[in-house]
């Protein structure tokens, strides 16, 4: 059987990638970068916004520590290293033709040999409007694009999320006709229903009387502050209010049509929407979609336990950690989770099949099927985690001696000890200390209760929130238990094994213990608190070259706007 | 039958517990009972655990096996994961302070005599195992291992269960694979039923031995160690 050589794969060979700023993009960037200096040439698509694209790339060079290992290996000669390879090209996913000045474009379009789209809003329950843009259509876009490319491929990245309300094995296919419920689709009515969806749902929020509605009531609250209702503050107010009334509107609107099709959330359905949509187009250009899992801190590249954001297992991990003993989940549901090297690696499989053609429509990214991982093991490994982190590192007497002995408990939704319960009760006592308390009391006691009352009040909102963040993890960690195949991937006949995707090698407990829990903490949990995070700034700063000094090009209007005109 | 080659013509055979360690199975059983998730749990198994101790230590003098047997029952339902963790720390926080420097030096000089020194230890691999090889001074550690199913303990133990008469059968079987002349060899041990262990070997020694080996030894005319208190 013949087998493929990575490096000789990617020699000479120009890629570009667009989303290359978010967590599984920079680390695999990285690792191109590190790993194959063979490779051709690098683009990456960036958008400005209020710094030009080219500053935006160099920042996240400059801050991110996904890219330390570029810095220790090469230093001061990381910015000569980055010349010879890798181009800044300004763009807008979801605009047409990715938003690239025709002139950069033209070019590009010639020497590309893949685009890989890992641009994407992963927000579960975003504004519709957004999550059409990045997810739908930017996707379409980039397809279109390699259409008119002389030779490249499209490596579009997905989830394996995608499965929506299906139980049980999921298969590396997809059958863009049906939903997860089995209610027929047309992809492409599909977004078109979407597109009315969203001009309905903001012509209705721009009814006169919904406008008299939000005024009237701002004109009240002005005058509860004892506020002089200026007519100037109005409009102010009322333009904010109105904004965020549309945007309620059309996350609510997007909720509700991915879950009438058999999706749990937005994230998930316009990112099915997309893979039916290039499904269709397979048949005139070379695509894969590459479905990775709940991506998690890396295993070893860039180094141990990097990750960042508002991840997955990160939330429900930092409650195992607080007061909140029970979470809603269900014994023996398998979370996949996989390590972001894992799939950067994954990846660089993928990508290999498509440069060389060799290829298959869907490939998945996880570890459901070959290492899974269950609830019970997650939440009794990130207890006994924090419990050795608490017993040295514990604030309080309470927190080392107590919290770190009493272990999170795997509850259903409607438990006893619910969130939800918790908080009804803490919302009854703060009205019984506002409202409930006899009129005649000591002044004294008045103003403890309010305090405590006040306190209550904090506790309720941050309730509130964690209640919302399980609502949105629900799916994935109680009402559904999913097992992706993942034989694609591993079926790539990879030559060296230093790049094949391989998951079985993964120790749960080394990686959870050791791994993924410090990174965590170092990485995420003073983001969930509010807290700075670690700081890197590289000890060589690195300049990129921009497409219009690649090619010879005079800067331009700027990508929007030449892709808008 | 294939013979593996000894590190050196001359083995030693030392029993942890009471030699090596003063601390026996049911602390560590204890513990890890103590830290079960669930408070339930942890009353339920420490009850357990309690109830198992009369019984281990009456079995203690006749059938070690079925009393090592008993004392791991507790654990019974417990995540390996759990397990592994709860050993690291038990041996880091209560074992470690229980080891004997006497036993440590002894272990030390005979393999400066240039003994294949091998640890016999009735307490789990997480437990025993990582603490032995952490001291450095053992070839070879044996010890009772548990049976797991799907990552979770059954509570039983697997074949052979160390700590009971098969000491002897033990040291003749390894001897044999390495074509040992046992008559050279050593064994220490401090419970009555390493009896057959110390008698397989030519030059046996009890070390702070309980009443019952004591005597045996006195009547064998073993000598007898008890380390300085």
């Amino acid at each position: 059987m013949a087998t493929f050589d990575v490096r000789s794969t990617f020699a000479g060979r120009h890629v570009l990638l667009s989303g290359a700023t978010g967590f599984v993009g920079k680390v695999w960037l990285a690792m191109l970068l590190d790993r194959l200096p063979e490779i051709g040439h690098l683009y990456v698509l960036i958008r400005s916004k209020k710094r030009p694209a080219h500053e935006r790339f160099e920042r996240a060079l400059n801050t991110s520590p996904a890219f330390r290992p570029l810095h220790e290996r090469f230093g001061a000669d990381l910015s000569d290293y980055l010349e010879r390879r890798l181009t800044v090209v300004e763009g807008d996913v979801s605009l047409p033709g990715l938003g690239i000045d025709p002139a950069v474009a033209a070019p590009l379009r010639k020497k590309l040999d893949l685009v890989v789209n890992f641009a994407g809003l992963v927000d579960f329950n975003p504004d519709l409007r957004d999550a059409l843009a990045s997810n739908v259509e930017g996707a379409v876009h980039a397809a279109d694009f390699v259409a008119a490319c002389d030779h490249a491929a499209l490596l579009h990245v997905s989830t394996c999320y995608v499965a929506g309300t299906r139980e049980g094995r999921i298969p590396e296919s997809l059958d863009p006709t049906r939903t997860p419920n089995g209610t027929p689709f047309d992809a492409e009515r599909e977004l078109e229903h979407l597109h009315a969806l969203v001009a309905e749902t903001v012509t209705a929020a721009d009814d006169p009387a919904v406008h008299d509605e939000i005024r009237e009531q701002i004109v009240a609250r002005l005058e509860r502050r004892g506020l002089a209702p200026k007519e100037s503050r109005i409009r102010a107010m009322a333009a904010r209010l109105h904004r965020r009334r549309v945007k309620e509107a059309l996350i609510e609107a997007g909720t509700r049509r991915a879950t009438e099709l058999g999706w749990p959330n937005t994230y998930t359905y316009t990112k099915a929407l997309a893979e039916a949509l290039l499904a269709a187009r397979a048949e005139t250009i070379p695509v894969a979609l590459f479905r990775p899992a709940i991506v998690e801190s890396a295993e070893s590249f860039p180094f141990p336990g990097w990750n960042e954001g508002f991840n997955t297992s990160g939330p429900l991990v930092y409650l195992a950690g607080t007061w909140l003993r029970h979470i809603p989940a269900k014994h023996y549901n398998k979370l996949d989770v996989i390590p972001v090297d894992h799939v950067a690696r994954g990846l660089t499989t993928a990508a290999v099949a498509l440069l060389h053609r060799e290829h298959r429509l869907v490939y998945q990214c996880g570890t459901s099927d070959l290492r899974p991982l269950t609830m019970d093991r997650i939440f009794d490994l990130s207890a006994l985690a924090h419990r050795k982190h608490l017993r040295t590192h514990g604030a309080t007497k309470a927190r080392r001696v107590l919290l770190s002995r009493w272990d999170i408990t795997v509850s259903t939704p409607e438990g006893l000890l619910s969130v939800r319960n918790i908080r009804r009760v803490v919302h009854q006592a703060n009205r019984f200390l506002r409202h409930g308390l006899p009129s005649k009391i000591p002044h004294e006691v008045r103003e403890k209760a309010d305090e405590l009352a006040h306190t209550g009040e904090n506790a309720e909102r941050r309730l509130r929130q964690i209640e919302d963040v399980m609502d949105l993890f629900q799916p994935f960690i109680h009402d559904h238990d999913f097992t992706f195949e993942c034989r694609a991937l591993r079926e790539v006949p990879i030559r060296d094994p230093a790049f094949r995707f391989d998951p079985a090698s993964i120790d749960w407990r080394r990686y959870w213990m050791d791994v993924h829990m410090p990174g965590l903490r170092r990485w995420c949990f003073p983001e969930y608190e509010g807290k700075e995070r670690e700081a890197y700034q590289a000890p060589h700063p690195v300049t990129v070259v921009r497409a219009e000094e690649r090619f010879g090009i005079e800067p331009g209007r700027g990508a929007g706007e030449a892709a808008r005109s | 039958m294939s013979k593996t080659p000894a590190t050196s013509d001359r083995a030693a055979f030392v029993r942890a517990e009471g030699v090596l360690v003063d601390r026996g199975v049911l602390s560590a059983v204890a513990y890890m009972a103590a830290h079960r998730p669930g408070f339930r749990e942890r009353g339920l198994r420490l009850l357990q655990t309690a109830a198992a101790a009369p019984l281990f230590a009456a079995l203690g003098q006749r059938d070690r096996s079925l009393g090592n047997r008993v004392a791991h029952l507790p654990l019974r339902d417990m995540s390996e994961d759990r397990i592994a963790i709860l050993a690291e720390e038990y041996v880091e926080d209560i074992l470690r302070d229980k080891v004997l420097d006497t036993g440590v030096e002894l272990l030390k000089g005979l393999r400066r005599e240039g003994f294949t020194v091998v640890v016999l230890s009735e307490g789990i691999d997480e437990v025993m195992g990582r603490l032995v090889r952490s001291l450095g001074v053992a070839d070879e550690v044996h010890t009772n291992r548990l049976e797991y199913r799907a990552g979770r303990a059954t509570g039983k133990l697997l074949d052979p269960v160390v700590g009971g008469y098969e000491g002897g059968r033990f040291v003749r079987d390894w001897g044999r694979r390495r074509g040992l002349d046992l008559s050279r060899c050593r064994a220490y041990a401090s419970k009555a039923p390493d009896v057959l262990l110390l008698s397989a070997v030519g030059e046996p020694c009890a070390v702070n031995p309980d009443f019952t080996l004591r005597k045996a030894a006195r009547e064998a005319n073993w000598p007898i160690r008890d380390y300085p208190a």
